[in-house]
């Protein structure tokens, strides 16, 4: 079995965007919209700080689709249109997809974006990926953890572009994989674990 | 008919308004659900608003009329016939809303060829069906066979509790998601206590409207039973709003981010009016005997109590999707179309906010005047059929009350 998974050294993470914009160009996601995105966590304006001067922090959340172990997403899709993949990748078939936004409304992550309207792009043509399909208006999309890349043996854009390597790609289930090692020596944490949906997704610093 | 020429305006406007509602859909159908105000961050808005309030409007002419059957309560027998229209007609807008809010209305067929029998969406989908059937069985007996046939007691004990598992189902909706503010044990009682005083209300608010055009005998007696049963269903709808909000409240935690946004931000006026204008004064009013008796305090009490559980639906719904639960600038990338070509951070959203756009609103009152209209005509085709037996039964039970008081 594989489940494949991102480790996000938040330490090293400079809110630069990088994998943004390195996502969105692979993935095609149209004007608007984005799969990925890094936040200033907890702040209300963009590289704000949280805390009293002179004692302040600063950190940023590179977040997209998490892909939960138990997804809430998944179960609440009237058409199975998301799925799980075998390698615990958390999908869409785009082609099943109704347009309910039922998944929208379950996913605690709000990293599920909608196409609201025909999509535009700015270029004017597709910039993605050849083997990425073009979703049409009406259809929800999301990280699909790169799939076609992931597919091809290759890691993730947001990972092969991050600038300071602060993303990690591997297999869960490979013991020595970097990915294995990390969580085995790290103190990792994974976003609102609370709500049980066991991410694969996991931050450390 | 002294009301012809009425009735024919009527119909006129309510036909205008819809094929408006129609147009504006077809609108909305070419260039996609961008025409809404709905975002990423708020994903569902008036359409999923009024289909929480119609599928509980539904709840009331059902409710009476299949309880009439099931607890032989005869006086309601008199009134079976108009609720039952009423309930159809209310469940029918209530499925056209959600179809509207679907983004690939023409992909549709999946949901039958290739359910997910886990979510919640789906469960709906059965029940409004079953539901809906059981209402037309219920319409076609009764009209067929007459309101004390076996026909229509058989159905009745498959309405009733039918009717509560359609308004816990869409209440299962919401009340599953862990991640939201609607994830309480008690939101399928809610519904189920709002579905009640609402759809009470508005069948009040039919029945008097009825009368007073003369297609129906409305005896006050009834009206008077029938406000009281409201002034019940108020009470115990309050009474679950309050464990609901005081549950929200006590822990401080997160349960208190969203009380502070009902309470005193973006969907105070909502909660507010329901609280008050919904629940407080209709009860203060419906609860004395004296009132209960004015057929026109019974109709103001009435119409609070349905726009203060459509409120209650908008702030029960928008309030979650205000704060992100990962919150941090810059937020969402909104997605609406006017962000889509936004500069700067204009295509972002730190916290969500969201009101309905024209074609939200023209399509919406296209539906509700479809439904209206088809109430008309089914009510005066039907109830035209039954005229006689029902204004003997009403002036026989009229009869029953003086001779008891």
């Amino acid at each position: 079995m594989t489940r494949m998974a991102l480790a996000i050294n938040t330490e090293r993470c400079i809110g630069c965007q990088t994998c943004t914009l390195a996502c969105k160009m692979q993935n095609n996601v149209p004007d608007g919209m984005l799969w990925n995105r890094v936040i200033t966590e907890g702040s209300d304006i963009i590289d704000g700080a949280q805390g009293v001067y002179p004692d302040l922090t600063r950190s940023y959340l590179p977040i997209a689709c998490q892909h939960c172990e138990n997804p809430a997403c998944l179960k609440v899709c009237p058409t199975g249109a998301t799925y799980k993949d075998e390698q615990g990748r958390i999908e869409i078939d785009y082609d099943n997809c109704i347009g309910c936004r039922m998944c929208m409304a379950a996913c605690p992550y709000n990293v599920r974006v909608f196409n609201w309207s025909d999509p535009v792009r700015g270029t004017g043509a597709n910039y993605g990926d050849k083997d990425v399909p073009v979703r049409p208006k009406g259809v929800v999309e999301k990280c699909s953890l790169c799939k076609e890349r992931t597919d091809r043996g290759q890691e993730p854009m947001c990972v092969q572009n991050c600038p300071y390597e602060a993303r990690v790609f591997g297999d869960l289930d490979d013991p020595d994989s970097e990915i294995s090692k990390i969580l085995r020596t790290r103190n990792t944490r994974t976003l609102l674990d609370h709500y049980g949906t066991n991410p694969s997704v996991f931050y450390f610093a | 008919m002294q009301t012809s020429s009425k009735y024919k305006a009527a119909l006129g406007v309510l036909g205008v308004l819809t094929v408006a509602g129609v147009a504006a859909w077809i609108y909305q159908l070419m260039n996609g659900l961008g025409v809404t105000g709905m975002s990423n961050g708020t994903s569902w808005g008036l359409y999923i608003t009024m289909f929480m309030l119609f599928v509980g409007l539904s709840a009331g002419g059902l409710i009476v009329a299949s309880s009439a059957s099931v607890f032989h309560i005869e006086k309601f027998k008199a009134v079976s016939l108009p609720a039952i229209i009423l309930s159809t007609v209310c469940i029918c807008c209530a499925g056209l809303f959600v179809l509207i809010d679907l983004g690939g209305i023409q992909r549709v067929w999946l949901m039958f060829i290739g359910p997910n029998f886990l979510s919640p969406l789906l469960w709906d989908v059965c029940v409004i069906t079953i539901y809906l059937v059981l209402n037309i069985l219920y319409l076609v007996f009764m009209t067929k066979y007459g309101v004390e046939s076996h026909q229509v007691a058989v159905t009745s004990r498959f309405a009733l509790p039918a009717a509560i598992l359609v308004h816990s189902v869409t209440a299962w909706i919401f009340g599953l998601q862990v991640a939201k503010e609607w994830y309480t044990a008690i939101m399928a009682p809610i519904f189920v206590a709002s579905a009640m005083d609402s759809g009470l209300a508005l069948l009040l608010i039919v029945l008097v409207a009825l009368n007073a055009a003369g297609w129906l005998k409305f005896s006050r007696d009834l009206m008077q039973s029938l406000a009281g049963l409201l002034a019940t269903c108020i009470a115990v709808d309050a009474f679950f709003i309050g464990c609901e909000v005081l549950t929200m409240a006590y822990p401080g935690a997160s349960g208190a981010e969203a009380l502070a946004i009902m309470g005193a931000g973006a969907t105070a006026p909502f909660f507010w009016f329901e609280i008050i204008g919904g629940l407080v004064v209709p009860f203060c009013v419906l609860v004395f005997a004296k009132n209960r008796a004015n057929t026109g305090l019974v109709v103001f009490s009435s119409v609070l109590v349905v726009l203060g559980v459509l409120c209650k639906r908008i702030w029960l719904l928008l309030t979650s999707f205000v704060v992100p639960n990962v919150y941090g600038a810059p937020g969402i990338p909104s997605g609406s179309s006017a962000a889509a070509h936004a500069s700067g951070t204009g295509m972002w959203a730190v916290t969500s906010s969201y009101a309905p756009t024209w074609t939200e609103l023209v399509i919406v009152v296209g539906v509700v005047s479809l439904g209206a209209l088809a109430f008309l005509v089914m009510a005066r085709k039907l109830l035209d059929v039954k005229a006689a037996p029902a204004e003997a039964k009403a002036a026989d039970d009229a009869a029953v009350a003086g001779s008891a008081a």
